[in-house]
This record gives C-alpha cells, sequence and structure tokens, in this order.
C-alpha cells in the first residue's frame, strides 16, 4: 500500500472533524463546514500572502468514498420514503408539492434564460435552485422543536414530494447528458426509465423476497449485505448510463417496504454520514473558487435573493393552503429555504460531464450558492422569535396609532 | 380522549395527545429509539420541549406513568399502594406453621387483621380463597392490609 495513503486519509478525516466541531459550537449545519474544510485545504486552496494552506490532493480514494457517500444519501432518502404516506395524503401533498415546484422552478427556468443560458444548463440550474435540502431542514426542524408542530408538516410532506420529483428529474437529466445529443440521448433516457421501472418492480413485488434477505440474524452480514445490494445496483446504474443515485434512491424504497428499516437507519447512518462527509469534502476539493467570478458570481447574487424569496412565497403560500395560520405558514417558508445535498449532486454531475458554462460557472455557483443557502435558511430559522417580535411589536404600533 | 398520530419522514413517527383546553401533549419517536415529548399550550403556541429521553429511560418512565412500574425491595416482593392499605405477595415457605392449615383454622384474618385475596399456587391463581382453602408450601398469599397488618402476617407466616 502507497505509504503515504493512510496519512493522507486520516488527515481528511481529522479535518473534518475539526470542522464539524467548529460548526457544531456555532449552532451551523455541518454540511457547508466540511465544503469549506474542501476549500480550504484542497487542491484548490487559496493562496494567502504567498503561503498555501493545500496540504491534502484529490486521491481516487476520495472520490470513490465520495461517490459512496451520493449513493448512500439517496439510499437513505428511498428507505425514509414511504409510497402508502404519500398515496394517503396525496391531495394535500400534490398542491404543497405543486405549489413548491411550480413557483422555484420558474424563477429557475427565468434565471438561467436571463443569463442566456442553454436548455441543459438552465436545467441543472433550475434543479440547483429548486431542491431544498431534507438534511439540513430536518435536523433544525428537530433541533428547534418546530417538529412538533403543524407547519412541520408542511415543511416534511413538501421534502417528500421534492425527493421524488428530484428522483425522477436526475434520472432523465444524466441520461440526457450522460448519453451526448440526439437519438443517442432518446435512447439513453429509454433505458434510464426502463431500468427505473424494474427497479420499481422489483421494489413493490419482491418485498417477501427482500425481506428474507435481510432478515439475517448477524448485524454485519447485514450491512454488508445492504451496502452491497447498494453500491451493487450504483454501479450497474452507470454502466448503463443510468443515474448512480436515482438507482440507490429505488434500491432504498425495495427496503421501505420491509421491517429492516429501523435496522437500516441504525445500522448504516454511520457509514452514510462518513461518506456524505467525504463527499461534501470532495465537493470543496473540486471546487476552484477562482471560477466564482464574473458571471458565476453575479449569478450566485441573484439566485441566492429570488431564490430565498421564492422559498418564501412557496412554503407560505402552501401553508395557508394546508390551513395553517399567516405565522404557522410564514415560518414553513423560512424553514425551505436552505439547500445542501442535491444541490451539490447535481453540481458534480455537471462538473462530470459538463463543457462550457456547465463545466465552470455551474459547479462554482452551485457550491457558492449551497454555502450562501445553507447558513442562511439556519440563521432565518434560528432568527425566528425575534422576527416574530418585530412583526408583533410593528402590528401593535399600527393598531394604537390607527 | 384522542391520539393523533402521523408518520414524520427521516424522523420518526409522532403522537399528538389531547390534554384540555386546546393544550396538547405531543410526543416524537424517533427511528434510533429516541423519544422527545413537547408540550403545546394551546393550538397557536409553539411546542415546549419538556424532556428528551433515550429509549430505556422512555420506558422507564412509561410503566411509571401507567401504574405498573414497581420498586424491587427486599425479598423482591411488590407493594402497590391503595390508600393506607398496600397488597402484597408474600411466599409461604416449607417451614412455615401455616402449611397444611386453612385460612380459617389459622385465622390469619383475626390474628393480622389482612385479607387474603387471592392464593398464587404455580401457575394458577385461586380467587377470593374459600375459608376452608388449605394452605401448601410454596403459595403466594396475596393479602392486603396496612403496613402493620402486613408486617404482624410476615411475622405470623414466618413462625
Amino acid at each position: 500500500m502507497a505509504s503515504g495513503l493512510l496519512l493522507e486519509a486520516g488527515l481528511a478525516i481529522t479535518v473534518l472533524a475539526v470542522a464539524g466541531t467548529l460548526a457544531f459550537r456555532l449552532g451551523q449545519s455541518v454540511i457547508p463546514a466540511y465544503i469549506v474544510i474542501g476549500l480550504v485545504v484542497g487542491p484548490n486552496a487559496p493562496e494567502v500572502a504567498g503561503i498555501s494552506f493545500s496540504v491534502l490532493e484529490r486521491h481516487e480514494f476520495v472520490d470513490l468514498l465520495a461517490e459512496l457517500g451520493v449513493v448512500l444519501l439517496l439510499f437513505f432518502i428511498g428507505v425514509e420514503f414511504s409510497i402508502d404516506q404519500l398515496l394517503a395524503n396525496r391531495d394535500r401533498l400534490a398542491v404543497v408539492g405543486g405549489i413548491d415546484l411550480v413557483v422555484n422552478a420558474a424563477v429557475g427556468v427565468a434565471i438561467g434564460l436571463a443569463f442566456g443560458f442553454t436548455p441543459v444548463e438552465v436545467a441543472f440550474l433550475t434543479g440547483i435552485v429548486y431542491i431544498s435540502s431534507s438534511a439540513i431542514v430536518t435536523k433544525s426542524l428537530i433541533d428547534l422543536g418546530w417538529v412538533a408542530d403543524p407547519e412541520a408538516e408542511v415543511v416534511l410532506g413538501t421534502l417528500v414530494v421534492e425527493d421524488l420529483v428530484i428522483a425522477v428529474y436526475l434520472a432523465v437529466l444524466s441520461a440526457l447528458v450522460l448519453g451526448g445529443g440526439g437519438d443517442a440521448a432518446l435512447s439513453a433516457v429509454a433505458v434510464a426509465l426502463g431500468f427505473i421501472a424494474v427497479l420499481v418492480v422489483v421494489a413493490r413485488l419482491g418485498t417477501p423476497v427482500i425481506q428474507r434477505v435481510l432478515s439475517v440474524d448477524s448485524d454485519e452480514l447485514f450491512v454488508l449485505t445492504t451496502l452491497g445490494a447498494v453500491a451493487l445496483v450504483g454501479g450497474l446504474a452507470l454502466q448503463l448510463g443510468v443515474s448512480e443515485a436515482v438507482a440507490a434512491f429505488f434500491v432504498g424504497t425495495a427496503v421501505s417496504a420491509t421491517d429492516a428499516v429501523h435496522r437500516v437507519e441504525k445500522l448504516l447512518s454511520p457509514a452514510r454520514d462518513l461518506f456524505a462527509a467525504i463527499f461534501f469534502l470532495a465537493i470543496g476539493f473540486q471546487t476552484d473558487l477562482g471560477a466564482l467570478s464574473g458571471t458565476a458570481l453575479t449569478l450566485l447574487a441573484v439566485a441566492v435573493v429570488l431564490t430565498t424569496v421564492s422559498k418564501l412565497v412557496s412554503g407560505y403560500w402552501s401553508g395557508l393552503r394546508y390551513g395553517l395560520s399567516e405565522r404557522r405558514a410564514r415560518r414553513a417558508g423560512i424553514a425551505l429555504v436552505a439547500r445542501g445535498e442535491f444541490s451539490l449532486v447535481l453540481a458534480a454531475l455537471a462538473l462530470e460531464v459538463g463543457t462550457g458554462a456547465l463545466a465552470d460557472v455551474i459547479p462554482a455557483f452551485a457550491v457558492g450558492y449551497v454555502l450562501a443557502m445553507s447558513v442562511l435558511g439556519t440563521v432565518l430559522m434560528k432568527s425566528v422569535p425575534r422576527l416574530e417580535g418585530y412583526l408583533e411589536d410593528r402590528s401593535a404600533e399600527a393598531t394604537e396609532t390607527a | 380522549m384522542t391520539v393523533y398520530e402521523t408518520d414524520v419522514p427521516g424522523v420518526g413517527r409522532k403522537f399528538e395527545l389531547e390534554v384540555g383546553e386546546g393544550a396538547r401533549l405531543v410526543v416524537l419517536m424517533h427511528h434510533d429509539g429516541r423519544r422527545e415529548l413537547f408540550h403545546r399550550p394551546n393550538p397557536d403556541a409553539d411546542s415546549q420541549r419538556i424532556v428528551d429521553l433515550d429509549g430505556e429511560t422512555a420506558r422507564q418512565l412509561g410503566a411509571i406513568l401507567t401504574g405498573a412500574y414497581f420498586q424491587p425491595i427486599e425479598l423482591d416482593r411488590t407493594q402497590v399502594p391503595l390508600g393506607e392499605a398496600i397488597l402484597e405477595w408474600v411466599e409461604i415457605g416449607e417451614g412455615s406453621s401455616i402449611v397444611g392449615q386453612t385460612l380459617s383454622g389459622c385465622d390469619v384474618r383475626n390474628q393480622t387483621g389482612v385479607s387474603v385475596i387471592a392464593i398464587q399456587r404455580g401457575d394458577e391463581t385461586v380467587p377470593n380463597p374459600d375459608p376452608d382453602e388449605t394452605i401448601a408450601a410454596d403459595d403466594i398469599l396475596v393479602v392486603l392490609g396496612t403496613r402493620e397488618e402486613q408486617q404482624a402476617l410476615q411475622e405470623f407466616v414466618d413462625q
């Protein structure tokens, strides 16, 4: 084994631990911290006064573990995704999910067109600004105790719909860009949809078999079996030109119908957390902040402002339609502002396949965007009590003067 | 009383109990076994987190709330409070002088003050035993009485 590799791996995980601890102390999400540390110590580290902090290189092992991180992130979304629950609440979820999709995708498309992007670039940009971060939002809801209040139902319901939309969207988009142009792209989309159809059928009909396979007594064998299946199906999907993340999502839905859900949560979350942390680190490694200038910087400024407003509006509107009071509806909007892991999955895909704006502007934009929106989303949620206090004072003053 | 139960995607399951005047008690069960307890004083108020428990502690709290919790004391006897009186399970050893006597024969009630309300014999339970029920070795008497009466019974049985 290469003598320096273990040292590199040790360093990488240690800097993640340090960055994560700092973020935790500051009451922030760990995701932006992982990216920032990747930016600071990675191969593209900026030079300050002629000194570069670049201590880590982008080795293959980082890419491999990051890939496992993406696959496990989507696998868990699938595990926690309940198609039955979606169907049971379909009327309400269709309304909140629909509002969220229409408002935010429209803003994304408008920004893309205004910047003169090609259709594929617009599609990437739209996906990046549309999808809220399940990881950051859910964690904040729990930390702040909102999870016990009715607005959490709107927020989490919206996230469920977003997960489904992004799975289909990612499947089509990756088939389009991986399959090249013209007829080849069409057949790639057909292959992608066919592969997913097979996975869905297996997931729906294969429950008894999956149940039996997963009912091994040994925790060790359970972890090996599940991880093996996820990586194998993901890898197979990639070979066929289908998004590995989407394949992992559907493997997750196959597990979600069995009794093994809790066991997956208990035994595989540590693996997901480790690999996902390395994915965020790798995103930092891959990003050259130098590219965040000119168009990318203007795009970032415009997108941060407009898509914060669009989420506030769509969340508020969804909340009112769900029957929440104005105050709770406002909170639903604020809770959905944070963007995170999915926007980065899209950025990684853009970087992998892209040329032109897809290779430099979009990835650099996406990283800057996620850094801004993840911090902004968390900070906004925390300042809600102050914000509401201010609004109450103002309405009280208005009544007095009236 | 109504309990509202909902799935919380990615978190676990949520239960809401109406506790009068619009107030609700919210129990959030995480997938990892953690339980959080919240109180929402009225529909417009924010839920206040009361406590965050691990699975083990939560089960113990649940047992206390249902009244099923018991304090292990000497001799593994159990007590259930009933006003002044307590319920006790008293095991009759082989050497006890009352083995082989009937309940009326040993006059346990007048001697000690307790009421024998059941006898557990192996897997069987004899509820409301007749006065002429014979006490056998290894029987467990389920008796009701004050602490003093229970103490008197213990001495009476140990004779």
